[in-house]
């Protein structure tokens, strides 16, 4: 890799280790390889939101071009979020596109990404469902994001209303990734997710 | 009295007056050079914006050639001029 990108690389490294964020345990990074290519990231959710309590695993690629262009960041934990696909991890963040700028970091990412899960903009969308949930039915989306960092980041809230509804859909045979996330999609009707998933 | 000198040893020291202690681009101290470089001093000089930041000449010209449709200081984000001095 170029002579740029890996010595940034190093040096940002080295201060997210000593960054009070990480002594707060509240971010984190690790090395995938050796090449310094690809890090693992890890954010906690923040406090007052649906995503409290729960761990988000990163994927970060570092391009050659970096710090040029921005490093390439996709959710691996699972998580119901207006600017998150639900279904790849992919991320909707002015920054990690158009506004990127080579002074920012590693650590400046993972910050900003902590940011948007406090913070949605359902205006600029990267999961449509998710948004229209999160604009016409909020309390739902409240739920149904407790609901996944629970099942998924480690979080605190349990529902037993989407437990059965899920196990409902296990019995038919459905994975339950699957029941969780089409359940999700319709509001947790139980008809209509059997409904989408049958016909 | 006459005084002979044997010898002589020079000593000096120099350092770029910047408003910060690394190139906001690569992140090395202005002490030191560019990673695409091996000597500080002439070969790597530094530039200041019209902004007042400054970076290593090689970084801040390979950000903005990184970025064709905006010349934007990496740092704050104001259209970059160079700041003769
Ligand atoms: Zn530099
Ligand atoms: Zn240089
Ligand atoms: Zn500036």
């Amino acid at each position: 890799m170029a002579n740029m990108a890996v010595s940034r690389i190093k040096r940002e490294f080295k201060e997210v280790i000593k960054s009070e964020e990480i002594v707060q345990c509240s971010i984190k990074i690790e090395l995938v390889n050796d090449s310094w290519t690809e890090l693992r990231g890890e954010i906690a959710g923040p406090p007052d939101t649906p995503y409290e309590g729960g761990k988000f695993l990163l994927e970060i690629k570092v391009p050659e071009t970096y710090p040029f262009n921005p490093p390439k960041v996709r959710f691996i934990t699972k998580i119901w979020h207006p600017n998150i696909s639900s279904v790849t991890g992919a991320i909707c963040l002015d920054i990690l596109k158009d506004n990127w700028a080579a002074a920012m970091t590693l650590r400046t990412v993972l910050l900003s990404l902590q940011a948007l899960l406090a913070a949605a903009e359902p205006d600029d969308p990267q999961d449509a469902v998710v948004a229209s949930q999160y604009k016409h039915n909020y309390s739902l989306f409240l739920m149904t994001a407790r609901h996944w960092t629970n099942a998924y980041a480690g979080g605190p809230s349990r529902f037993a209303d989407c437990d059965q509804k899920i196990q409902r859909l296990k019995d038919m045979g459905i994975d339950e990734h699957k029941a969780r996330a089409v359940l999700s999609m319709e509001n947790w009707d139980l008809e209509k997710a059997t409904e989408s998933l049958f016909s | 009295m006459k005084v002979k000198i044997k010898s002589w040893m020079g000593v000096a020291t120099w350092r770029w007056i910047a408003n910060d202690e690394n190139c906001g681009i690569c992140r090395m101290s202005f002490e030191n050079c560019c990673p695409e470089c091996s000597l500080p001093g002439d070969d790597c000089p530094l530039v200041w914006g019209a902004c007042s930041h400054c970076f290593h000449m090689h970084c801040i010209v390979k950000w903005l050639n990184s970025q064709p449709n905006s010349q934007q200081c990496p740092m704050c984000r104001q259209n970059w001029k160079f700041n003769i001095q």
